[in-house]
């Protein structure tokens, strides 16, 4: 870790202009004039974490002002912000507040199966992956402790009325498809144990057709019918949307988590129909991503110099906080599918990188090569930057963290900041290792789907840290913060928690992870 | 159980607990306790109407005056997506007029550009109206107050998708997007909506001649990027353009080499519309052009020219693109180790 203290920064490039402006290009010049004035700062980036507990604490205990009626159909939302920003701030729940969680996220399960925005409001898929996941974190086993109080039977019923034939969801009754709710969707299954074939038929043919031309992923895709068979085509699926970080993420994890199913033997059939009057036959090829594609368009959403690293959501739009998630977290996950990390080099990629180093030193070319970050660093995202983006721009100076200056802080953003910096800080990747050792220990269940739980569930746990590979600028011990899964966004130890119970399985020890902080466990 | 609330200004509609003809309705409150972890704290009005709601829900009453309740309520929360859902259930059991629902979304969509239930509302009632072609000036009106607003472009490429045989509704998208452009050369999300008019929903009619259709893109594309060169929206497009249609990326060498070098002041300007040259004010070498002459050497694959993607790459990783180091090594290892 740099000891010296970072002094002013040298002038950073603006974005080229080519003298011809337009709109885009002037909000781009007034939010570069506004971050090079964050970028200077005297003693070392630190995270206000105090100001940040107690923007928290406010919220939970005192409640929040009037302007978030807007959040009033995402109360499961408002808490899981809330909750899972005390987790990665390293600090647990008091038993009491901890039961008035359960309490009030049972007060939004809807009798019909699933989770509503709040009580007496419909269900819906996106508050139930965030109730089920503010419950991974407050409750616990056992009568009042939430976890078997969900109605895990209704809620598999509740998904299975939104599905549709191309393979995608509707969010809620009459609601619109999106990628979001596929993502809220599969983790919870995940977490709760209740995937089965049959649910996740034809959704990664889906999430394959909302991949853009520039390579990430658009809100959905708008299926047409074949006259003669009703059935969907394989093409044309055009894109609704351009490329966006939200939906990149969603989609992204959704294919990581379906990894599982497609790997399955004898191969899944695609649902798509054959015989289509615009593609070719297709029954059963499996849906193919582009990740070469994807790849570029994620290290092309991370902002320059004069941004500060911080990550935009969409080519040409504004660096934003919340993208430090939605882009910045998104790097893990395609370690998953073989891009990146230490474990996806070959003996020949090492050769080859020493001879690109060497290069490197001979042209004697940039600053910081020696300070430690580069030698064991295969991320391809700017993880440094990234850091000093949410440090230096998204924490609000009354507490709580931001978009960016001079926007004051939310919810959302406090915790997606603090998910992003986490990711920038920890190399989360899925360990084959651990994988093997999960599977290793797999006890087998009465379940006709105990093949596909079984690698859903190991290929889930199999997420672990590296290491000695954390990066944390600035002073180590007050801006670490916990490790997130990269496809839950909850900690690796409430991912676990969660699903040790629902799969009633037992999960290898983790030899390296430290300790969690000040977290009380009660049990 | 109702905070009586004192009486706000004048203009204010009276609450629901105060009209005569909500009398007969028993409220029900949100939650059974008093303190409730991390709540929201509503305004009286909120409160009221929300109370009257969930009373609603209850009874599963579908009547005139839930049409009143369900507007307030979504006045005073747009993004309330079970009033929305549970209006239009509502709008089909009174067999309501959706003509006069779509006048008020009219409304509401300008004021709550950025929810989603407005703009899916109005999918509903345009897929049982059938009349997409008044939503065409709609929408453009929506996109001179926000040029990027994700779900109104979406609501467009969806009208487009759902009524894809009406020629009439198709027939001047491209004048159309390509003002867009001209509006704002940066505007990614009009760069998207040009692919999906050109590629996305098929070939249409007048376009079946593709070799014509990807020249007309190509030099369109080079046309808009020798206005300024740093603009990755339109370098973007023109891969999308040669990968949708599988053309090689050599097609571009010509054009591209100009934008990776400084800008020569003394060179001399030769009129070719396929390889339109730099502007006098390009800030150059521009690192999209270097990218895009280093995966055009990837693609031609043999060893030379992978070495000379090699040295592209380093400039970029070394000089002109440092944030992104880390994935310029990458592409190096990938396309040395691909060999």
């Amino acid at each position: 870790m740099s000891t010296q203290q970072p002094t002013q920064r040298r002038q950073a490039k603006r974005t080229p202009i080519d003298e011809y402006p337009s709109l885009t290009s002037r909000t781009q010049q007034e939010t570069e004039t506004i971050l090079s004035e964050h970028g200077i700062i005297n003693g070392e980036p630190t995270l206000q974490k105090n100001a940040h507990l107690q923007f928290l604490a406010r919220n939970m205990i005192q409640g929040f002002p009037a302007r978030y009626v807007s959040q009033d159909a995402s109360q499961p939302w408002l808490l899981f912000w809330t909750l899972q920003s005390f987790s990665a701030l390293q600090v647990g729940l008091d038993p009491g507040n901890r039961q008035r969680a359960i309490d009030k996220i049972l007060a939004w399960q809807h009798p019909n199966g699933g989770f509503s925005g709040g009580p007496g409001q419909s269900p819906h898929l996106l508050p139930t992956y965030a109730a089920v996941c503010a419950m991974a974190i407050a409750g616990r086993p056992g009568p009042g402790g939430g976890w078997d109080q969900i109605d895990r039977p209704k809620l598999y019923e509740f998904f299975m009325s939104l599905k549709q034939p191309d393979g995608s969801f509707r969010v809620a009754e009459h609601m619109e498809v999106d990628v979001r709710g596929i993502y809220c969707l599969l983790v919870t299954a995940v977490l709760l144990n209740i995937m089965t074939p049959e649910l996740v038929e034809g959704t990664a043919t889906f999430l394959a057709s909302c991949q853009t031309y520039e390579g990430g992923f658009s809100s959905a895709s708008h299926p047409f019918y074949s006259v003669e068979t009703d059935r969907v085509l394989r093409s044309p699926k055009p894109n609704l949307g351009e490329a966006h970080g939200g939906y990149t993420f969603c989609a992204l994890a959704s294919w990581v988590v379906l990894q599982s199913y497609l790997n399955l033997e004898p191969p899944p059939a695609s649902s798509i129909g054959p015989n289509s009057q615009w593609g070719t036959e297709f029954t059963t090829e499996r849906p193919r991503v582009d990740l070469k594609r994807l790849t570029r368009w994620l290290a092309n959403m991370q902002g320059s110099e004069v941004e500060l690293g911080g990550f935009r959501g969409r080519t040409n739009k504004l660096v934003d906080g919340c993208y430090s998630w939605w882009c910045g977290g998104a790097f893990s996950l395609l370690e998953a599918l073989g891009i990146g990390g230490l474990q996806n080099l070959t003996s020949k990629d090492v050769e080859i990188d020493e001879i690109v180093d060497a290069a490197k030193e001979a042209g004697a070319s940039k600053e910081e090569h020696h300070d430690g970050w580069d030698d064991i660093d295969e991320s391809l995202f700017n993880r440094k930057a990234l850091q000093e983006y949410i440090i230096l721009a998204g924490q609000h100076p009354a507490g709580g963290l931001r978009d960016k200056p001079p926007k004051s802080a939310d919810s959302y953003h406090t915790l997606y900041c603090l998910s992003g910096l986490s990711a920038a800080q920890h190399h989360i990747y899925p360990s084959h290792a651990r994988k093997a050792d999960t599977l290793k220990t797999w006890k087998d269940d009465e379940s006709p789907y105990n093949t596909l739980r079984k690698a859903v569930f190991a290929d889930v746990i199999s997420w672990t840290e590296e290491d000695g590979t954390a990066k944390v600028i600035g002073p180590a011990a007050t801006n670490r913060l916990n490790a997130t899964h990269p496809l839950t966004n909850l900690t690796i130890t409430h991912t676990e928690g969660i699903m040790k119970h629902f799969y009633g399985q037992e999960i290898p020890s983790r030899p390296f992870i430290k300790p969690m902080g000040t977290k009380r466990e009660s049990k | 159980m109702k905070s009586r609330a004192d009486s706000e200004e004048d203009q204010t509609p009276a609450l629901f607990s105060e009209r005569p003809e909500w009398s007969d309705v028993v409220t029900v409150p949100q939650y059974e306790t008093d303190t409730p972890i991390a709540p929201i704290l509503y305004s009286p009005e909120y409160q009221d109407a929300s109370d009257y709601f969930r009373a609603i829900v209850k009874s599963q009453e579908h009547s005139e005056r839930v049409l009143d309740l369900t507007e307030h309520l979504i006045r005073l929360n747009p993004a309330h997506y079970t009033a929305w859902q549970y209006r239009y259930e509502t709008l089909l059991a009174l067999s309501s007029p959706f003509e006069t629902e779509l006048e008020l979304m009219n409304e509401l969509a300008v004021k709550y550009l950025k929810t989603y239930q407005v703009w899916h509302h109005r999918r509903l009632l345009i897929t049982h109206l059938r009349t997409p072609q008044p939503e065409l000036k709609f929408i453009e009106r929506c996109l001179q107050v926000d040029s990027k607003n994700y779900h109104t472009w979406s609501y467009r490429q969806w009208l487009l998708s759902h009524f894809v045989d009406n020629e009439d509704l198709w027939r001047d998208e491209l004048d159309f997007v390509e003002n867009a452009i001209g509006d704002d050369v940066r505007n990614n999300s009009a760069w998207h909506h040009r692919h999906f008019v050109v590629f996305g929903c098929g070939v249409r009619p007048g376009d079946e001649d593709r070799a014509r259709v990807a020249r007309r893109e190509l030099t369109f594309t080079k046309q808009t990027i020798s206005l300024a060169p740093n603009n990755l929206s339109a370098w973007n497009y023109l891969r999308g353009v040669l990968d949708t249609m599988k053309l090689p990326y050599s097609l571009l060498t010509q054009f591209v080499k100009p934008y990776t070098v400084p800008l020569d002041p003394k060179r001399i300007d030769i009129v070719d519309l396929e390889n339109p040259p730099p502007p006098p004010g390009a800030q150059l070498p521009c690192v999209h052009a270097i990218e895009m002459l280093a995966d055009i050497h990837e693609q031609a694959g043999d060893k030379d020219n992978i070495l000379q993607a090699v040295e592209l790459w380093k400039s970029l990783a070394n000089e002109h693109d440092t944030m992104r180091v880390k994935y310029w090594e990458h592409r190096i290892r990938d396309a040395l180790n691909s060999r």
